[in-house]
């Protein structure tokens, strides 16, 4: 089962200073300052004054003259989205998290610990020491529409069935001998379809892949997730592309496996800026940073694979900017030469700049040779191996754990193809 | 992080059949030429039998498919070879 936590308006609850904040307040998201003019996250009272999220700021004045625009705060949002994750990452919880304010987990491994579904669900909540809404079903989809269907003191568990024997091949679009009818204890996909085919098409919107669909498939008269799921692959595929493919799979209650992050710690270091807020004085701020990094015990020798770079700005309001290095760095020559190019981003000066690493790499200590060895030389393929295992890793802090994967052959004579090669976690 | 995942799947593919079972069109795409067809069967051993017949066939673009019949299910689908 998939557990789904969801925080509702949980950006706009950290930029306006707290839940209460927001009650009967229309309020929204101001444009960040130097971006496009369209407002973030909304109020439930500027909802229902027909604003939404991403609607033109013109607009969304012109809907809700009484709209109060708040200052995005991305560094709070970040901060205490961490904390939350923290918390749930202590009930022993491997997260997915798509965004702030709503993260998924599997909860298998979970029953025995906190003694079943309802005993998790109680845990998380307990952990997180505020009103959030839970769900869980068989796919992080149909626990995302619980999870909304839900008030707050409630949770929804939308129970898996599982197929029996060959009866789930012989349904399914699976043909027999495949992945599938080899392990029936998955769930099959009934339950979950069959809660979501009621539900709303607008779901589709908390899904970045999907979101886009939600205006056309309403034009086009299609309401539910049940009558997306009725149309057929080809017209869906021919008319939405692969969006529409990934949107009915949703609909039909089948989804991918979770992408868990990582935890590890985090080492941060940070400066009240006063006259220094800009300019080459803010890229000597940043300098000393770094060397106040590298000089943390905590650090213990490694290397740091990537950083996030984040200012509180003197007319309000934050900023944040990601960096996954080329490559795994301790030198803090290189280190600024990769970051201050980064400053130029901010929309205004800065009163305060906070560096942290996210990500760590090997110990330093690697140096090069001073003169080119044999390329056959087992020292020359140890160096071709270790930058092979660097290029893994950097691609997973950019792209994800699944970004690198290996192709092995398991049974390369065998006559059934999909028998011959499977995708392994690729050694880092 | 996930673990293994089986490559080259089969995925669903809508098929009209021409005498004896021939591939006349796959995914709407004309098919000009069939080039080799064969079967296989395995786990009939089992209380889920596999029974494929597959066709190696070419498109009226040019383009060269592997589909095939799953004869336990009806259904076809296309895949590697």
């Amino acid at each position: 089962m998939v557990v789904c936590v969801h925080l509702p308006r949980f950006e706009l609850t950290v930029a306006a200073g707290g839940a209460e904040a927001l009650a009967g307040h229309a309020l929204a998201i101001a444009p960040a300052p130097g971006g496009e003019a369209r407002v973030g996250e909304v109020s439930g009272a500027a909802e229902a004054q027909g604003v939404t999220r991403g609607m033109a700021l013109g607009e969304a004045l012109a809907r809700c003259p009484r709209l109060r625009l708040v200052a995005g705060d991305p560094l709070g949002v970040a901060q205490e989205w961490g904390r939350a994750a923290r918390a749930l990452e202590g009930i022993g919880a491997a997260l997915e998290l798509p965004r702030a304010g709503l993260a998924y987990f599997e909860s298998d491994g979970l029953l025995g610990l906190h003694g079943g579904e309802e005993g998790v669900v109680a845990a998380a909540r307990q952990a997180l020491r505020r009103p959030v809404r839970v769900g869980a079903g068989p796919t992080r989809f149909c626990a995302l529409a619980a999870a909304l269907e839900v008030r707050s003191r409630r949770a929804r568990i939308v129970a898996p069935s599982f197929a029996q024997g060959g009866a789930f091949a012989a349904r399914g679009s699976v043909p027999h001998g495949s992945a599938r009818d080899a392990h029936s204890t998955q769930p099959d996909h009934r339950a979950a379809r069959r809660y979501l085919a009621s539900r709303p098409v607008t779901l589709l919107g908390f899904r970045a892949e999907t979101a886009a669909l939600v205006e056309p498939l309403a034009r086009l008269g299609i309401d539910t997730l049940g009558e997306l799921a009725a149309l057929g692959r080809d017209a869906v595929a021919d008319r939405f592309g692969a969006p529409g493919v990934l949107a009915r799979r949703l609909a039909r209650g089948e989804d991918d496996p979770l992408r868990t992050h990582i935890a590890e710690e985090r080492l941060r270091e940070s400066l009240e800026l006063e006259e220094a807020n800009s300019g080459p004085a803010l890229e000597r701020v940043l300098g000393v940073l770094v060397d106040r990094l590298l000089a943390r015990p905590e650090r213990r020798g490694r290397t740091l694979r990537a950083l996030t770079l984040s200012a509180r700005l003197v007319e309000g309001g934050t900023w944040r900017e990601r960096v996954v290095l080329r490559e795994a760095l301790s030198d803090p020559r290189r280190m600024r030469l990769a970051l201050a190019p980064r400053l130029a981003l901010l929309p205004a000066p800065a009163a305060y700049l906070r560096l942290e690493a996210e990500r760590f790499g090997p110990p330093e200590g690697a140096q090069g040779a001073l003169f080119d060895p044999d390329p056959t030389s087992p020292a020359r393929r140890e160096e071709h191996r270790g930058r092979l295992r660097e290029a893994v890793a950097q691609v997973r802090a950019a792209a994800g754990p699944e970004a690198a994967l290996r192709a092995v052959c398991v049974d390369p004579d065998s006559r059934v193809p999909e028998r011959r090669v499977v995708f392994t976690p690729f050694p880092g | 992080m996930s673990g293994s995942r089986l490559l080259n799947l089969p995925r669903p593919a809508r098929v009209r059949m021409g005498p004896g079972g021939v591939p006349r069109t796959v995914d709407g795409r004309q098919i000009e030429q069939v080039r080799e067809s064969w079967l296989i069967e395995d786990r009939w051993w089992t209380g889920r039998p596999l029974r494929r017949r597959y066709w190696e066939i070419m498109s009226a673009q040019g383009r060269n498919l592997v589909v095939f019949h799953d004869l336990c299910s009806g259904e076809w689908f296309s895949q590697a070879g």
